[in-house]
């Protein structure tokens, strides 16, 4: 990814040695510059032209534009375009679209430094000369002064809720709630002067530049993330592209593309001077800088590279994408109409963004097209089945037909902030983290987009910061992966939240990825990589789970990698440097899972015979017991030298009845209570009571002895039993209460429990016959 | 000599008998000193032409001298500045360079992580036939 910059031969503005010192973007393609030579110039860059919008009176030298913020939450401001301007005289002036100023406020003793207006437009902060910030309504009525300090306040930043500020103090980053009992943080940020600042509403994170030549990115608690080596001369300016993927730094002479993880896409050494203000574009494709010689330079994104498979696309130009497979080194070009903002390429499928259109390719030929309602595609997510646009006014999916399929809503939504992390989608699902409450994730059918189930959303204790669903298998089974605050990763199915589904996996998970044509995760732990075969096994065999893993040492990918995807047997990973690095998983798990949603048994075994490995035993052992398919499961199992979870299982084939096994299934995945339900909803008293007494959980089995009026005797017998073999007496008062009425009898109980057992062995022969009877009435009927 | 009495009353004749209120000696003298004084007049007026034209020389030496001068100071500081431009111009281009060495090792350990899975892959594939 680099920059394609532009830059006129003669400066626009008439002094030409005057700097130009403010530039906003008013729509994707027209620009408004100030500069001291007091002219506001409007640049189009469809038509190449310049013209001057007003001449300013003498006394006012412009410093900061900001224009009003255009959709809200996806409804479109009524107010008309208008910007505020600050300017050396301490006032700041609102100014509409035909230049004319609607407003001047004295606002600061000295210059206005800044001037920015928050997300939904409902009030401005302008910093000072005089170390003071202020708050000031849409209309220019001051609110409050929000800090003052004794030095000058060079730049200030909303942030992402429009709640907190951040803003310079000398050396010194500042944090500081709207509310006045809200938590400040500051701490020093650069060895000079801190001169620009920055805070991306998408990903949260913080930038900052200085005299000290460098730049550095920042979370929101101030822990430090990225700092730049020193430059030649100090940072000027800085700002994140819309979508926070990369940001901008400018400097003397010096033009920068950067990931949002810090490091350097693309250095540009144009001929500007110092670059007092950067901006980019609101879909994020244009960026202009405005120039200490007085020019305004233009730049744009080329040569980002999507891969797929075998396919690499490049945009070489801002309308031009090449596609090229590497098989046959057979090279396409598709060309588009209008400037390309966001594409993907996944499941076969490319689609592209551009302003106005969305294109789908399938071939590399004839590409489906639709109008787009809504410029600013922010975000684009594949699935098999069909994939999710996220613009300013909401999300909408689309079959790979061009069909909308369905727009998912919920109050407070706000599309304009969702990213990758906090957005997934399968075929039948899609998750959205809610940022009003981190803690929650709203879940909608990707088919209706209404909410699933009971339209209860998933609420995680702590907050969570990044989400994933599975592809594959049926919508039924879908499950969700999320990693919170502390950076433990969570599974939990999507369609059972009632259920207490949610399992703890992993400690110090940084980043993840489902597999796209199986349910393998994979993860960045702690140091290593980690790939879990079969995650669901958590639900069926917790302790399972670890066997099901494979590790790679994480000593080969240098700090901090994050995954970007993981297609067929190869993970793609960007280390902390920018380096793509790829890591190789055995291609046997992927097969497995194959046979297994086929149920395929036998070939899974000699699967498993063939490639000798514990792991892929273990989650051999896992499906066939997701499935009830105990023969391979108890061929798997003792392959693992699980012998317990064996004879268990051979336990489970002896039950007499249907139900019974059902519920020792059960008890093997650690669902007690269930099991104890599906036999006491199958009428089967004694073996629910047993089952308690397995557990060595006496007072349910007395309680459900007593309430269904039997085996208390048995109850109290095995406890005795239980007692005297480690030598100890009865407390509970309920068991001495019941021990006195009941004679215990051994030879009684054990008549009772084999009364029982043939009880139900009877019961579920009549079952049996009276299926069969069934199967053979329904086979009449069809014939 | 008999006094005449017109040069007693101050009145004298000259050769051409016109009387006069000058003795001729003095007459004779004051138009020799006129003619002298046109002469000197004549002179100076020369000198002054072959001293302003000599001034006008200067002058303009000076000037071209002066010309000269700026130029090569101009061509001085051009010099100076041509060097820290290219000091200015060799700056950037290094940083372009470091940024090509870093894109470049960014490359580098893309291509090893490639060769690794590449042979991983190709021990896979031996593995898969000899088992076969």
């Amino acid at each position: 990814m680099r920059l394609k910059t532009s830059l006129l031969k003669e400066p626009k503005h008439i002094l030409p040695m005057e700097l130009v010192s403010c530039v906003g973007w008013i729509t994707a393609d027209e620009l408004y510059s100030c500069s001291e030579d007091h002219q506001i110039l409007k640049w189009n860059l469809l038509t190449s032209e310049t013209s001057l919008i007003v001449k300013l009176t003498e006394d006012i030298y412009p410093i900061d534009l900001h224009w009003f913020p255009k959709t809200v939450g996806g409804k479109k401001q009524t107010q008309a375009d208008i910007f505020v301007l600050t300017s050396t005289d301490g006032k700041f002036h609102l100014v509409s679209k035909i230049g004319r100023i609607e407003k001047s406020v004295e606002a600061h003793k000295g210059a206005v430094l800044a001037g920015r207006w928050n997300y939904d437009g409902t009030a401005l902060i302008t910093a000072g000369e005089d170390g003071q910030i202020k708050i000031w309504s849409k209309s220019g009525m001051l609110r409050s002064t929000l800090a003052s300090q004794g030095s000058p306040v060079y730049s200030v930043a909303w942030g992402p809720d429009s709640d907190r500020i951040l803003y310079t103090s000398g050396r010194q980053l500042v944090i500081k709630p709207l509310q006045p009992s809200g938590k400040v943080i500051q701490w020093k940020g650069h060895d000079g002067i801190v001169l620009k600042v920055d805070w991306n509403s998408v990903n949260d994170l913080l930038l900052s530049g200085g005299e000290d030549c460098k730049y550095k990115v920042w979370d929101s608690f101030g822990r430090l993330l990225y700092s730049s080596s020193i430059h030649d001369y100090p940072v000027t300016s800085l700002s994140w592209a819309p979508d926070g993927e990369v940001f901008a730094v400018g400097s003397f002479n010096t033009l920068r593309l950067c990931d949002k993880t810090g490091w350097s896409y693309a250095l540009e050494k144009p001929n500007t001077g110092s670059m007092f203000t950067l901006a980019w574009s609101a879909d994020g494709t244009q960026l202009a800088g405005a120039c200490g010689n007085g020019h305004v330079i233009f730049a744009h994104v080329v040569e980002q590279h999507w891969e797929w498979k075998n396919f690499v696309i490049t945009l070489t130009k801002r309308r031009t994408m090449q596609v090229r497979n590497v098989l046959n080194d057979a090279v396409d070009v598709l060309e588009f109409r209008d400037r390309v903002i966001k594409a993907s390429l996944a499941y076969g499928h490319l689609v592209v963004a551009t302003s106005l259109q969305c294109y789908v390719y399938k071939n590399w030929n004839t590409p489906l097209i639709f109008e787009l309602k809504e410029g600013t595609v922010s975000l684009i997510l594949q699935a098999e089945k069909h994939f999710l646009l996220v613009d300013g006014a909401g999300l909408t999916t689309f079959s790979y037909e061009g069909r909308m399929i369905s727009s998912p809503k919920f109050p407070g939504m706000r599309a304009d902030i969702l990213n990758a992390q906090s957005v997934s989608l399968s075929n039948d699902t899609i998750a959205i983290q809610d940022k009003s409450d981190e803690k929650v994730i709203l879940l909608f059918d990707a088919l209706t987009g209404k909410a699933l189930g009971d339209g209860k959303p998933l609420t995680h204790k702590l907050e969570v910061v990044e989400i994933a669903l599975d592809h594959f298998g049926p919508a039924t089974e879908r499950k969700i992966a999320l990693i919170d605050k502390n950076r433990d990763l969570y599974l939990t199915s999507v369609r059972h939240l009632g259920k207490e589904l949610t399992f703890q996996e992993m400690y110090m998970v940084h980043s993840m990825a489902w597999n796209d044509a199986a349910n393998i995760l994979c993860g960045i732990q702690d140091n290593q990589f980690t790939v879990w075969y079969y995650p669901s096994a958590v639900f069926t065999d917790k302790e399972l789970l670890p066997k099901t893993m494979y590790i790679k040492d994480g000593s080969e990918f240098s700090r901090s990698p994050h995954i970007l995807s993981y297609v067929g047997t190869k993970v793609t990973l960007r280390q902390g440097d920018g380096s793509l690095v790829f890591s190789s998983v055995p291609p046997y798990p992927a097969l497995l899972h194959e046979y297994s949603a086929s149920a395929r048994w036998e070939d899974a075994l000699h699967l498993c015979r063939f490639a000798k490995d514990q792991s892929l035993w273990a989650c051999l052992a896992g499906m066939a017991m997701a499935n009830r398919e105990l023969t391979t499961a108890e061929v798997a199992y003792a392959a693992i030298g699980e012998l317990p979870r064996v004879q268990y299982i051979n336990f489970i084939k002896e039950q007499p009845s249907k139900e019974s096994s059902l519920a020792h299934m059960l008890m093997f995945s650690g669902h007690s209570q269930e099991a104890e339900a599906t036999l006491l909803q199958a009428g089967l008293i004694y073996q629910a009571i047993q089952i308690n007494i397995d557990l060595f959980n006496w007072e349910r089995a007395l309680e459900l002895a007593v309430k269904h009026k039997t085996h208390v005797d048995t109850v109290l017998a095995y406890k005795e039993k239980f007692l005297q073999k480690f030598g100890r007496k009865e407390t509970n008062k309920r068991f001495l209460q019941y021990a006195e009425g009941v004679e215990v009898d051994w030879e009684k109980i054990q008549a009772k429990i084999e009364m029982e057992l043939s009880k139900e062995r009877e019961r579920a022969a009549n079952a049996s016959v009276r299926s069969m009877s069934y199967s053979y009435v329904s086979l009449s009927a069809e014939v | 000599m008999a006094k005449d009495p017109l040069a007693e009353g101050g009145f004298y004749f000259d050769e051409l008998n016109k009387l006069r209120v000058l003795e001729p000696d003095v007459s004779q003298k004051t138009s020799e000193l006129k003619e002298e004084c046109k002469d000197f007049v004549d002179k100076i007026g020369q000198f002054q032409k072959i001293v302003g034209s000599l001034i006008e020389l200067v002058d303009e030496l000076a000037k071209e001298a002066e010309t000269e001068k700026m130029k090569a100071i101009g061509a001085r500081n051009l010099l100076k500045s041509v060097a820290k431009q290219r000091e200015a111009q060799q700056q950037q281009l290094q940083a372009l360079i470091t940024e090509k060495k870093m894109q470049l090792e960014r490359y580098r350990i893309e291509y090893e992580a490639l060769s690794k899975v590449e042979s991983e892959q190709n021990e896979f594939i031996d593995q898969f036939i000899l088992q076969k």
